[in-house]
């Protein structure tokens, strides 16, 4: 019998064969047992929004390679959010989302909605086992409910080594079906917000569906780097709307408002996005891992994030992470700061900052600090900040304003990691 | 009761003209640790990291004790056995190193050893030896679950890791020692060899290539300052019958010696596992022994 000689140049992948045999280090996180990492996270935007949010998460490790995950997390919102109005030189008087009650905006003031206030409670369960020695799959289920917004999910990713392993590839699917049931209702897209509430309102419940599917592609380069390709494409279906945004009418020569419509969205929304990723581990145990993401969807929004962080170890058991992200996005093609009033009015129009042209960047850094051989305390500060781009020509008084106001935010988060 | 490999061994520590010699026996093998150190009881704590690591692994992973999870696997009867992480380890790259191979790198085939025995009074084996010997033969019968831990073989089968073995030691070895100090050091086991690396160093090790046919002369006089020789190939193991000389390198396949192998085969390499797996790779070449260096691009050098 006559064996397939070996061909070529094999020394690469003898190389990082040798490499995973001689890197034992590799293997520890893959140790059976109990994994809990706790973290409490808080973000704060300058007299905007704030948040705290506290993540628990276990993991078990079983002998044979299974593991099993699950997630809790609980957020709360409180403070002001923009309800998509432009500045005035008058006072504004809004009624509140809910149709009980309403509130002012000063002149020259951008327009909050301050009963912004939220809580949400999130759990997620994630399995994974191996088919054969070299397929994985894993599966999941999640689940979160606010007051108004409910999400049920389930994804599944099936990955193969190659290639001695140094290749894997992932396929991925993701369905989730979200349901919103807003106070007071629905609003009826681009109605003017000073109709009868009746006429206003169109039924008290929708839902939309988000379908995902992911390829991937992660390839050992070398003994000290990992490099990743990620394609994603997302669909979601439904109800995509902001029903607590609204636009302002505005006159088309002066640019006083004259009343407001609410938010409209289409109701599909297809995104596609590349993320590649490499990550490098240097002689000295430091790593340097950077990444890039290209997102655009049919609704015209493309963006590009840019995110680099590295690992400096101080000591045995200390290490800093300094981190820099980049982000930088092109309008909806429907956004608009405000529509000009006795003008025919789009079929979709949204003055919702996320949906508008904006970079931001956040800039910070870790802190980790290995307790024992079982515990790990870190923490983490960051910095954000976003400067949004005026979109289109800004119409008489709208001059004198910054349609779109810069918004500064900070992060803080402390966790704490154990096994058992 | 099997001795404790891992204590009361003799050890020697010597100090030459600029470093300190620590010299034991492991896995069959002289070993010594060359230390660039001043300070004496520097050099006595990393000769006793050195020992403890070597003889540890001789110990876990010899085929010739009854304690350990070579003699488990090798004595389960068909059934699946639980490796430790380190063994997985090694198996996952014994299996890497079976596919890299075409299949011509199997730590099953040391079975054959039943039918060839290289001494000078040893006779070619019969064919109906070697033909019963190889169903017993191909890591393509196992199964190996790395994920899982979990290895198993077919009744009878048994593996022998000490093709990876001593290379594995001489890297692991060289790893504790830049841990406990940052002098340079030189790990040789048998003549798979290590050294740290010191590239900026104006003395760099010396090392003797042996001549097959003289083997207590130093052929060959190599500079190391960084990187690992390995050598693959014994000189002294071979037979000869009707008039035909059978190298030790035997192909898992057929069960008999690879054609036109090399008297020896020495490869530099950046670690001592990859210069010892080339090493064998080649020689299991045969006559393409050098073609297959060749295209490796390391350097190496090769005895016929």
């Amino acid at each position: 019998m006559q064996l397939k000689q070996p061909n070529g140049k094999i020394t690469n992948l003898l190389a990082a064969a040798a490499c995973s045999l001689l890197n034992q280090t590799s293997t520890a996180q893959e140790v059976p047992g109990w994994y809990l990492d706790s973290a409490v996270l808080g973000y704060s935007e300058k007299d905007r929004v704030d948040a705290v949010e506290p993540v628990i998460s276990a993991t078990r490790i079983f002998e044979d390679g299974r593991k099993l995950n699950l997630t809790f997390v609980a957020d709360s919102l409180t403070g002001a959010s923009p309800n998509g109005a432009t500045i005035s030189d008058s006072p504004q008087t809004f009624t509140r989302p809910s149709g009980r009650g309403t509130y002012v905006t000063d002149a020259g003031d951008l327009p909050l909605d301050d009963t912004f206030k939220d809580s949400r409670t999130a759990l997620s369960v994630q399995y994974e086992f191996p088919l054969n020695r070299l397929t994985r799959l894993s599966t999941g289920l999640a689940y979160s409910d606010e007051y108004d917004y409910t999400s049920i999910g389930f994804n599944a990713t099936l990955a193969r080594d190659f290639n001695l392993k140094n290749t894997t590839v992932s396929l991925g699917i993701a369905y989730a079906i979200d349901s919103i049931e807003p106070e007071g209702g629905l609003p009826v897209p681009l109605a003017s917000t000073s109709l009868p509430w009746d006429q206003q309102r169109q039924g008290s419940d929708d839902d939309k569906t988000v379908l995902d599917f992911l390829v991937g592609v992660t390839q050992i380069i070398n003994r000290q780097t990992l490099m990743q390709l990620n394609y994603s494409y997302s669909q979601s279906d439904g109800y995509l709307t902001d029903p607590f945004k609204i636009l302002s009418l505005t006159d088309g020569i002066t640019g006083e408002t004259s009343g407001y419509v609410y938010d409209s969205r289409p109701d599909t929304r297809e995104k596609h996005s590349v993320y590649w990723k490499t990550k490098y581990s240097r002689n000295n145990g430091d790593i340097v891992d950077v990444s890039y993401r290209y997102l655009w969807d049919d609704w015209d929004i493309a963006s590009h994030t840019i995110d680099a962080r590295y690992r400096l170890n101080l000591s045995e058991k200390f290490y800093v992470e300094p981190h820099v992200r980049y982000y930088n996005q092109e309008a909806a093609g429907f956004f608009a700061h405000s529509l000009v009033s006795g003008q025919a009015l789009p079929v979709n129009a949204s003055a919702d900052y996320r949906l508008g042209a904006f970079n931001g960047i956040t800039i910070g850094s870790k802190f980790g600090y290995r307790l024992n051989d079982r515990s790990e305390i870190n923490f983490r500060v960051e910095t954000y900040e976003q400067q949004g781009d005026t979109v289109g020509n800004p119409i008489g008084i709208q001059n004198n304003y910054e349609l779109f106001p810069d918004l500064e935010a900070t992060i803080i988060q402390v966790g704490y990691s154990y096994r058992f | 009761m099997v001795a404790d490999l891992t204590i009361d061994r003799p050890t020697v520590l010597e100090r030459n003209s600029d470093y300190w010699v620590g010299r034991f026996e492991s896995m069959a093998s002289p070993c010594e640790v060359l230390m660039r150190v001043d300070d004496e009881l520097l050099a006595k704590k990393l000769l006793h990291a050195a020992t403890t690591e070597a003889w540890r692994i001789e110990q876990k992973y010899s085929r010739y004790r009854e304690d350990n999870i070579v003699f488990q696997i090798n004595s389960a009867g068909g059934e699946a056995v639980q490796v430790d992480p380190e063994t997985a380890q090694i198996l996952d790259f014994a299996f890497q190193c079976h596919e890299l191979s075409g299949g011509l790198f199997d730590i099953s085939s040391g079975i054959l050893g039943r039918a060839w025995r290289f001494n000078s009074t040893s006779t070619r084996p019969s064919n109906d030896l070697i033909e019963s010997l190889l169903p017993l033969i191909g890591l393509g019968k196992a199964e190996w679950l790395s994920s899982s831990l979990m290895l198993t073989l077919p009744a009878q089968m048994q593996i022998d890791l000490g093709g990876i073995g001593k290379e594995y030691a001489v890297d692991r070895t060289l790893s504790l020692l830049s841990k406990l100090s940052q002098a340079p050091v030189l790990v040789n086991f048998g003549g798979d060899i290590v050294c740290s690396n010191n590239p900026d160093s104006d003395s760099p090790w010396r090392i003797g290539i042996e001549d097959p046919e003289s083997p207590n002369d130093a052929q060959q006089l190599l500079e190391l300052s960084s990187g690992a020789l390995a050598t693959s190939g014994n000189t002294q193991r071979y037979l000869i019958a009707n008039g035909r000389r059978y190298g030790h390198v035997l192909n898992p396949s057929t069960g008999w010696p690879i054609e036109a192998a090399p008297l020896s085969i020495t490869v530099a390499e950046e670690n001592c596992t990859r210069a010892g797996m080339l090493a064998t790779f080649a020689m299991l070449q045969g006559e393409n022994a050098e073609h297959f260096l060749d295209q490796q691009g390391v350097k190496y050098w090769v005895v016929r």
